[in-house]
């Protein structure tokens, strides 16, 4: 009898040992479609109208193109034409674009002057738990070296911050401004003025963080790439708000070319799963496409601002002013990475301190000649 | 006039309520091994361990839970170096159930998963802690499915017929966190008519600084962006210093118990746990967020005080005790950040009245050689909650009250049951035992629009259960089968409360229905002067376990842009099919000649769950089965310690390990805590040492970690010490 209860014992415990489980596996899925076609028709839409100077390329995403039948591009999720969702979620970017408009709500697209209550009820939304403040604080500019290290996210320090302002633009340069402009507000000093500085370097935070994420979606978080698409507007294509807006409202086509390029990274992702991205070619089209086009819009942002300026007077001048001064001196990487002298004569307009420095129609030519392509 | 005497002359007034034949002298070096004999203790037929005074003071632990870590089946993991949780048969936190001196510590703000609230246990007031690993709640009620964590005070020590005034001072510093701290107490008692009126109290502080790890645990897999180093803690550019720990504390108690009769006992007693500026390392800073972003408990309070009748009235009330409480749980959390120029604050109290009431029988012979006992009860806790927020612009001093707290601010839980269990001996060593409990439950909460909080309004009659049958074919060894059927009611977190996690925001179900365990259970235990051995296996099958399961932001709670926002956003939810956790548990224990004694521990458990969500932010590449790891079940895990004792001076070594851990559950994936993917394994040995170097003075020293090991319990966001010393002081 004793022995049978011990062999009984012994049983549970191996049956114990014994059980399968079923771990989560880390195993790569199948292999990617890394690999430019070479349709039977190449060929890709060229532009019209006031951009028919530009040079279409087959190697672009072109999904409004014959469903991007006819460009190099693998088919992919995107030929539809429509934002399809990497990952299960919207992502929290929408969330972001959407604050991004209530704030502007109260404060720059205000008709009055902005209260100190609005000013408040702005900056809380902006500083909620995930929302946009959360993300200026650890905002890269990807056009810039990497800090070096190993941790790609060296920048969440704010010391490293602090001492890589270029790279780490959220904090080291968007920040400051952002902080200074609410406190200022808040305060009742110029408010108009302190809006038009958040708006400029919210847009420039929006402008950044498609791009960032598209690169973060490489290595950390392939679902990354919704993001990229929540921070243009997060919106179908025919519905744009946030900065997607901004750039359909002065000019459909680069609206659209962008669009296009978060599609294009949304490609990239749907033909490359693997984390990290095994597929360097269609990653590096795609976040070029990205950068052209989400500069061209920024510099039109910038073009309409210092076209107002002589039209305003008063704080609304000085208000545009601003607004032109940060988003000048932030185009500057981009001006001068096309032509330096023309940067400088354009820096010379973007920075001056009165509005009479300006030199709109010199300042609005620079800007059509170095960003002349979406 | 008052009288000092030497230790071995006092009587432990709790030795009036010990069994018969059942009392073990604390000097015992592994009193693990048999339990101390409480009538009041947990349940003897069950899988179970004790930790004595004398183990707490030769482990020196930092912490109630810390004290836990030698015991068999039982994993306790950090979340922050001032808080600690511990793990039974795979489960924590609300499920598992703390008493202190036989009343709940739990109340209807635990949280899922590790909590810090063992931690407010001062482990210098505790005369002992029992274990019951298991479900417990025919006899303890809701939250009792993966253990019952039992903490009993030091009593006052009585003189028969003569004054006692007995001080004590207890110093100690530690180098590895840079503790230095202790306690002042003293015991005094006299007689007083028929019986006798005794006093301990004491008030203790420490004063704990950053602590130093053995170096940085590293992820198993280094190819993740992250690079070498999880996420959390963040360290100091020294490589072992970990930023976000530390804290204060400040302890008072004072009980007093007289002694009415032979028979009879009354004890009024508090107890107050003070601690200050404890940062939650994992969120100090959060993964990704600038440095300078930290979540500090600034307070973290418990106030306990009870009334306690306890006296041997008849055969059916030996003894009757009857308890009233009265809990006081106060938080109040800041969570510092500059990315925006913001503190937020809440403000949590829970008021907790309780009432219990139990009894047992006398041993009764329904026949010869037939002995039947029993016990039977009532309690009743209700907690009632405050709670509020704010954010204050630091740049401003503007504060701004929030629409809600945590939790909702008026919300009540009641909870409680009667209960009867027993045991019948039979001939051939063989005694059936069993028992059921009824409890109530129900929880009522406010509705908060401008949150789109919901009303709740839920209640519930859980029945739950127990049988087994122990059967001792020699006498020296016994088998035992249990069953039992134990539950745990969804409380005001589950169902109410909303809080970030990090990058992640996590809000509340209110629909949740309570989640039960059945647990089959087979031990082996071979008990002999010389040597002991328990073997115990068991197999758990939660019912409508409560997961954290990943949602779309389309479910976040209207007017939550911070859920809207969050890159992984959880909701509690029950699982729709079967959970189970299986595991085994071993404890040796060995007195072998020269003065030397041996004791180890083995434990393994294995949890998995239906996959309900699906993986959150950066887990791409992972394939996930329809069924999935349950989440934080510590790994095989185990200790060994070996004592060597002559006259006044004694010397011990402890071995801790762990295996690696890599079954991962879904929310796990996003749990900074766990680096990627998974918990490397350790083995650390600590030595220990103590000498008597007068008859009032006793010196103690501790060289933790003797390796240097760089480790982390499973699921921690703190490393674990460093390379260190502990010196201690008791005078007496």
């Amino acid at each position: 009898m004793n022995k049978r209860l011990i062999g009984i014992g012994l049983w549970a415990l191996l049956g114990i040992a014994g059980c399968e489980s079923t771990p989560a596996t880390m195993d790569m899925l199948p292999a990617t479609l890394c690999k430019a076609e070479q349709p039977a028709a190449t060929m890709c839409q060229p532009f019209v109208g006031t951009l028919s100077s530009c040079k279409c390329s087959v190697d672009d995403y072109a999904p409004r193109f014959n469903g991007s039948k006819n460009d190099t591009w693998p088919s992919c999720v995107s030929d539809g034409n429509a934002f399809v969702l990497f990952g299960t979620s919207t992502p929290g970017a929408s969330a972001r674009t959407l604050a991004f408009v209530s704030m502007g709500t109260k404060l720059w697209k205000n008709p009055a002057i902005p209260s100190a209550v609005e000013m408040t009820a702005a900056r809380d939304e902006y500083a909620i738990a995930n929302g946009i403040g959360s993300r200026v604080a650890r905002r890269q500019d990807i056009h810039y070296p990497e800090v070096p290290g190993s941790n790609k996210f060296a920048c969440n320090d704010l010391t490293v911050a602090a001492q890589n302002p270029d790279r780490c633009a959220g904090p080291g340069k968007l920040k400051p401004i952002i902080d200074d402009a609410f406190t200022k507000g808040i305060a009742g000093m110029k408010p108009v003025v302190q809006s038009a500085r958040i708006e400029a370097a919210l847009l420039w935070f929006f402008y950044l963080s498609s791009q960032s994420e598209v690169w973060t979606s490489s290595f950390d978080n392939a679902a990354d790439v919704d993001s990229a698409w929540g921070y243009l507007s997060g919106t179908e294509r025919s519905k744009p708000i946030g900065l997607g807006l901004y750039f359909q409202q002065l000019d459909q086509e680069t609206y659209d070319r962008a669009f296009d390029s978060v599609l294009a990274a949304r490609c990239w992702r749907d033909l490359d799963k693997d984390l990290p991205s095994s597929c360097s070619l269609f990653y590096q089209r795609a976040a070029s496409q990205v950068d052209k086009a989400f500069t061209r819009g920024m510099a039109l942002i910038l073009r309409d601002r210092i076209g107002k300026i002589p039209t305003l007077t008063g704080e609304a001048q000085e208000a545009a002013l601003n607004f032109v001064n940060i988003i000048g001196l932030l185009m500057d990487r981009a001006a001068r990475a096309i032509d330096p002298a023309k940067a400088d004569q354009l820096k010379t307009s973007t920075q001056a301190a009165t509005a009479a420095g300006v030199n709109v129609g010199q300042a609005q030519s620079l800007l059509d000649s170095l960003f002349a392509c979406p | 006039m008052l009288v000092r005497r030497r230790k071995n002359t006092c009587v432990v007034a709790a030795l009036l309520f010990v069994n018969e034949g059942r009392a073990v002298a604390d000097n015992d070096t592994f009193q693990t091994v048999v339990r101390a004999g409480r009538e009041d203790g947990v349940s003897e037929e069950r899988a179970h361990g004790t930790v004595s005074r004398s183990e707490i003071e030769r482990r020196q632990p930092r912490s109630a839970p810390d004290a836990l870590r030698y015991e068999s089946g039982v994993f306790v993991q950090q979340s922050a170096h001032g808080q600690g949780s511990a793990f039974i048969r795979g489960l924590t936190g609300q499920q598992t159930l703390l008493l202190f001196d036989g009343i709940r510590v739990n109340n209807s703000t635990y949280r899922q998963g590790p909590n810090q609230y063992f931690f407010t246990i001062d482990s210098r007031t505790i005369d002992s802690i029992e274990i019951l690993r298991g479900g417990g709640s025919t006899r303890y009620g809701s939250d009792a499915l993966g253990g019952v964590i039992a903490a009993y005070p030091i009593d006052p020590m009585v003189s028969d017929g003569e004054i006692l005034f007995r001080p004590q001072v207890n110093l100690r510093a530690t180098s590895a966190d840079d503790e230095l701290g202790g306690r002042v107490q003293f015991h005094l008692s006299g007689p007083v008519k028929d019986g006798s009126l005794g006093f301990v109290g004491g008030i203790g502080f420490r004063n704990v600084g950053q602590l130093k790890s053995g170096g940085r645990v590293e992820n198993p897999n280094p190819n993740t962006p992250i690079g070498r180093y999880p996420m959390v803690p963040a360290y100091a550019p020294d490589g072992v210093t970990q930023l976000g720990t530390g804290f204060k504390e400040l302890t008072a108690d004072g009980r007093l118990v007289l002694r009415l009769s032979d028979s009879q006992r009354l004890t009024l007693a508090t107890y107050h746990y003070l601690q200050f500026d404890v940062p939650r390392t994992d969120q100090c800073p959060p993964p990704y967020a600038p440095s300078g972003t930290c979540l500090t408990y600034e307070q973290q309070f418990r106030h306990l005080g009870y009334l306690t009748y306890e006296g041997k009235l008849s055969n059916f009330l030996w003894p009757l005790r009857i308890s009233v409480s009265v809990q006081a749980q106060h938080e109040r959390q800041r969570l510092d950040d500059p990315s925006v120029l913001v503190t937020r604050l809440g403000v949590d109290d829970v008021l907790t009245l309780g009432f219990l009431a139990s009894a047992q029988s006398r041993p009764l012979l329904v026949l010869p050689s037939v002995e039947l006992r029993f016990r039977y009860g009532f309690d009743q806790y209700t907690d009632w909650i405050t709670s509020e927020a704010s954010r204050t612009f630091t740049d401003l001093a503007q504060t701004a009250k929030l629409s809600r707290g945590q939790y909702l601010n008026g919300s009540t839980y009641t909870y409680g049951g009667v209960y009867a269990d027993g045991s019948l001996s039979i001939p051939k060593g063989v005694t059936l035992y069993g028992g059921v409990r009824l409890s109530y439950v129900v929880a009522r909460a406010p509705a908060e629009p401008l949150s789109g909080s919901r009303q709740v309004n839920q209640s519930w009659l859980p029945v739950t259960g127990n049988a087994g049958v122990s059967w001792m074919p020699h006498k020296v060894l016994t088998l035992r089968l249990n069953a039992d059927h134990s539950f745990r009611a969804a409380n005001l977190n589950d169902l109410t409360a909303r809080q970030q996690t990090g990058p992640g925001f996590q809000f509340e179900n209110a629909n949740l229905n309570p989640e039960r365990a059945t647990t089959i259970e087979l031990g082996a235990l071979l008990e002999h002067e010389l040597l002991g051995v328990q073997l115990w296996a068991f197999e758990t099958l939660l019912h409508d376990a409560v997961l954290k399961v990943s949602k779309s932001d389309a479910e976040c709670p209207l007017a939550t842009p911070e859920c809207v926002g969050a890159w992984t956003r959880f909701q509690l939810q029950n699982a729709p099919a079967l959970s189970e956790l299986r595991g085994v548990e071993a404890m040796l224990r060995l007195r072998i000649p020269m003065g030397f004694r041996l004791r180890g521990t083995l434990a393994y458990t294995w949890g998995e769950s239906p996959r309900v969500g699906s993986l959150g932010y950066g887990t791409s590449g992972v394939i996930l089965g329809e069924r999935v790891p349950l989440s934080r079940v510590p790994p095989l895990h185990g200790t060994a310690e070996v004592v060597w004792q002559r006259a006044s001076f004694e010397l011990s070594a402890g071995l801790r390990w762990a295996t690696m851990q890599d079954r991962l559950a879904i929310s796990d994936y996003a749990d900074a805590r766990i680096p990627k993917y998974g918990t490397p394994g350790f083995a650390v040995v600590d030595l220990r040492s103590s000498f008597r170097i007068h008859d009032r003075v006793q010196l103690g020293g501790v060289l933790e970690n003797i390796g240097n090991v760089a480790y982390r319990y499973h699921g921690s966001s703190v490393d674990g010490p460093g390379r260190g010393f502990m010196l201690s002081m008791k005078v007496d």
